[in-house]
């Protein structure tokens, strides 16, 4: 299949007066991974409750696997998974009984809930009932639900927020198994490490438009600037010297800078993603 | 990959789930619990004597002696007093409510007083209510001893229960017998029964029987509040998102929880009633059909309840606002005499009338099927209420 999973075009969402998405274009293929960036009330998870159908579009086309998302097509609802980004599970029922449910719903019988709950481990909390879970262990049944009917098409919001860094580590292993069997996913995320270590391309979204799209050594070539610092000891202080390394004459600053003085470190310095969407929208992710 | 899978099985998936939350949630399963063992206790200790005497007024020319002997063991035998009537007009005005009947403290004086002409109290009597009434025609004794076919009417009261209807026919074929000697007559004399009003003064049911109806819809009730807070506990915690971007449809979540809380509010009523012996071999059919209308309707209740709560006490606060006014009609079974008017548009009346005349007046299809018929309109009403302001909280989410 060549066509995009999922293809958006000049999609509009207003909440009352308030215009949160304003008219958003992008296509996500299937085995790609699409990482949406942007500050709080950007209006990624709008995006993400049209594009799942909890809230229809007010303008603009959208397509999942082909088929318009107005339709609300139990066969496309089939083939989609979705991890929200509140916690909306059965607290009273076991982590095996939540997959279990889901997995009813879209007629799979057997649905290996334990082995699903394994890649994100949880398999020894199978049989407990999520209420005695911890935060994270509740945002990681999340993603496990999103597994549940092996997805074509992944919308995961925030799926690391609230983990440490090491299951982090392991949930983006288990993210990229996903798109490595062919599903495109759509995911959202503060963190920029985790953005340029998963997306295939980001969508920096700001104030309901999309800024920038494109992968994130095209992104950081395009906005950010490369250099080299240099700290030097300077009779008692220390001294640091920056050199961009993008003009003509980068090598020989670089000589005479070294030359100068007893060198302590030398570092590159790229642009990080956050670097660039501070530039781009004058604010920093998390504010 | 794709499946297809069935909207039944979608639905009874729903439904399972939920019975699995139900019965893990400590507070339903003891409003539930609280609710049996508190309604069928209450109702055994409700008192179950007869306290009212049954008044039986008769017209008769002719068979005085009869009578009087009759009179003298009515008076013996607890509970039934004899009174007769110069004329069957006056007896029929009587069991009608239209004239009422007033004796003296000792029965020696005797006074009609019609209301509607604005006649006073009598002074130092007492009402006498007159439930039943009994005119034998005239010759009634001359035809029935020549084998001859005579009609006897019974005037009775709209809520006298069937058995102490069925008595009175003994009565008259034990007259019939008494008057042919021993020979039997070849044709019973034949009946004719004219049930008048629907004043209550007087009838022969205990407090404990009046009750049955009542904690059949109390038990209806508190199952709304454990079926709202389900409902909104799946709202306020947005699981319902959850379900719905599955290939469940809003439909199928709403199916669910109407087949959830019908089956929850039924088998809980259903505990109640045989526990206080309401079923009987003829009123079981009825019985059930009744209660599963009650289900549905308090069900609906629910979803609206279950929609506008915001928490706990929330629910807990608009089931009240809701189950209070529906209440009403169920405690004003309690009272003697007629209900007010305004009652008989409160929703849960019909339901009342219907369960009351079932449970504690023996009366069938026939007799309660247009209070089935006005409670049945009523659950289209609450019910498709519920689904709408449920429907439409769900799409807000
Ligand atoms: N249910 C709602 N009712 C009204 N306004 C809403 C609602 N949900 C979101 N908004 C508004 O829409 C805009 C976009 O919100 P959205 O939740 O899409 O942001 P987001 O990019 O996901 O932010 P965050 O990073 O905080 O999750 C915000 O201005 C928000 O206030
Ligand atoms: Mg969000």
């Amino acid at each position: 299949m060549t066509d995009a999973a999922i293809k958006v075009e000049d999609i509009t969402y207003s909440y009352g007066d308030l215009q949160a998405v304003k008219g958003i274009s992008f296509e996500v293929q299937p085995g790609e991974i699409l990482g949406f960036l942007g500050p709080n009330g950007a209006g990624k998870s709008t995006t993400i409750k049209m594009l799942t159908g909890q809230i229809a579009p007010k303008s603009g086309l959208a397509q999942i696997l082909g088929k318009d998302i107005t339709l609300d097509d139990p066969d496309i609802q089939a083939r989609i998974g979705v991890c929200f980004e509140e916690k909306n599970l059965y607290l009273s029922m076991s982590g095996k009984e939540n997959l279990d449910f889901y997995a009813s719903l879209y007629g799979i019988k057997d649905a290996g809930s334990v082995e699903i709950l394994r890649r994100v481990g949880l398999a020894d909390r199978a049989k407990d009932r999520v209420k005695t879970y911890s935060k994270g262990m509740r945002q990681r049944m999340m993603i496990s639900r999103a597994f549940i009917n092996s997805p074509d098409v992944l919308f995961l919001d925030e799926p690391t927020d609230g983990l440490d860094p090491v299951t982090s580590a392991s949930i983006r292993n288990t993210i990229k198994e996903e798109a490595g069997r062919g599903a495109a996913v759509l995911l959202t995320t503060h963190d920029m490490f985790e953005a340029d270590e998963l997306s295939n391309r980001v969508a920096f979204l700001n104030d309901g438009v999309i800024v920038a799209l494109d992968t994130p050594e095209n992104l950081k070539l395009k906005y950010g600037k490369r250099s080299v610092k240099i700290r030097l000891r300077d009779g008692a202080g220390v001294r640091e010297e920056t050199v961009a390394l993008d003009a003509p004459e980068s090598g020989e600053l670089i000589k005479a800078a070294v030359g100068s003085g007893e060198v302590l470190t030398i570092h590159t310095e790229e642009a990080t993603l956050e670097d660039i969407f501070i530039k781009m929208t004058g604010r920093g992710l998390a504010g | 990959m794709s499946r297809t899978v069935s909207r039944a099985s979608i639905v009874s998936a729903i439904v399972k789930k939920d019975l699995v939350e139900f019965s893990r949630d400590p507070l339903y399963l003891f409003l539930s619990i609280l609710g049996l063992v508190f309604f069928i206790g209450f109702f055994w200790i409700a008192p179950n004597t007869v306290n009212e005497t049954l008044v039986l007024g008769v017209h008769q020319t002719g068979m005085d002696a009869l009578f009087e002997e009759f009179e003298q063991g009515a008076t013996e035998a607890e509970g039934l007093k004899l009174v007769q009537f110069a004329s069957e007009d006056e007896l029929k005005k009587v069991v009608s409510g239209d004239v009422e009947y007033w004796e003296s403290e000792d029965g020696t004086q005797r006074f009609f007083r019609d209301k509607a002409a604005g006649d006073k109290r009598p002074e130092d009597a007492k009402r006498v209510a007159v439930a039943i009434g009994i005119g034998f025609p005239e010759g009634f004794l001359e035809k029935t001893a020549a084998k001859e076919k005579t009609t006897v009417t019974v005037y009775s009261d709209a809520d006298v229960p069937a058995e102490i209807q069925g008595a009175m026919k003994s009565f008259v074929r034990e007259i019939a017998y008494a008057l042919a000697g021993n020979e039997l007559p070849v044709t019973e004399p034949a009946q004719e029964n004219i049930i008048l009003g629907t004043d209550r003064a007087g009838d022969q049911v205990s407090l404990r029987e009046k009750m049955r109806p009542m904690l059949a819809l109390f038990v209806l009730m508190i199952e709304v509040i454990s079926m709202a807070s389900l409902v909104s506990s799946e709202v306020l915690t947005r699981t319902v998102t959850a379900v719905l971007v599955t290939p469940a449809k809003a439909g199928d979540f709403l199916m669910a929880k109407t087949i959830y809380g019908t089956m929850l509010a039924m088998s809980q009523a259903l505990i109640v009633l045989v526990a206080i012996g309401a079923f009987t071999a003829e009123n079981w059919a009825l019985l059930l059909l009744t209660m599963l209308v009650g289900s549905v309707m308090f069900t609906g209740v629910a979803m609206i309840v279950g929609a506008a709560g915001k928490d706990f006490i929330g629910t807990l606060f608009y089931s009240m606002l809701f189950l209070l006014p529906l209440m009403i009609p169920a405690f004003s079974i309690l009272l003697p005499g007629t209900a007010s008017t305004w009652i008989r548009f409160l929703p849960t009346y019909g339901m009342t009338q219907v369960l009351t005349g079932i449970t504690a007046y023996g009366l069938g299809l026939a007799d309660v099927w247009k209070n089935l018929l006005v409670a049945s309109a009523w659950v289209i009403v609450i019910y498709l209420a519920g689904l709408f302001t449920l429907k439409r909280k769900v799409e807000s989410l």
